[in-house]
């Protein structure tokens, strides 16, 4: 599941910047995810520890957009 | 206090690992709080606890300790005060 939504905000004529048009926010996995099951498959410790995430499940990247937002702008 | 020991390749790995055990240990306590009933997560909680001491077991006898207040064994001479300090390395 794509975990970027983006929503189209309202642009009022008198706006003295620029508008942003589009606007994107992040839906992390544990929103669908109620309770958790069990026996899920795992991460070693090394990858857990660099994804903050024992389960891939959860996995969220949570990646930096700003140059992405910048570029919208422009 | 004798000269500060320089962290070398093995100390930095023991760290690694250390750091890697807790946060699965970590990670297993929060799930284990809504699922006290699973007992496999519950043997993998207990293994890794077994791992982490073992671990951390090696690292003090050859780093000094990690614990204060009596939960790790010291060295002679003492060298609780000796550099590397945590925020050091």
């Amino acid at each position: 599941m794509n975990q970027i939504r983006q929503w189209h905000p309202f642009v009022g004529p008198f706006d003295p910047c620029p508008p942003i048009t589009v606007k994107a926010y992040l839906v992390p996995p544990n929103l669908f995810i109620p309770f958790q099951p069990p026996n899920w498959p795992q991460f070693s410790p090394a990858e857990a520890l660099k994804r903050g995430t024992l389960w891939p499940a959860l996995y969220s990247p949570y990646e930096s957009r700003m140059l992405e937002g910048r570029r919208e702008v422009q | 206090m004798s000269a500060p020991k320089k962290p070398d390749e093995a100390y930095y790995q023991l760290l690694t690992e250390l750091q890697q055990l807790d946060f699965v240990l970590v990670e297993l306590m929060l799930y284990l709080d809504t699922h006290p009933y699973d007992l496999q997560a519950v043997q993998q909680f207990n293994q890794f606890a077994q791992r982490r001491q073992q671990v951390a077991q090696v690292y003090e006898s050859r780093y000094g300790p990690l614990l204060q207040f009596g939960h790790s064994f010291s060295r002679y001479p003492w060298d609780w005060a000796n550099t590397p300090w945590p925020w050091q390395v």
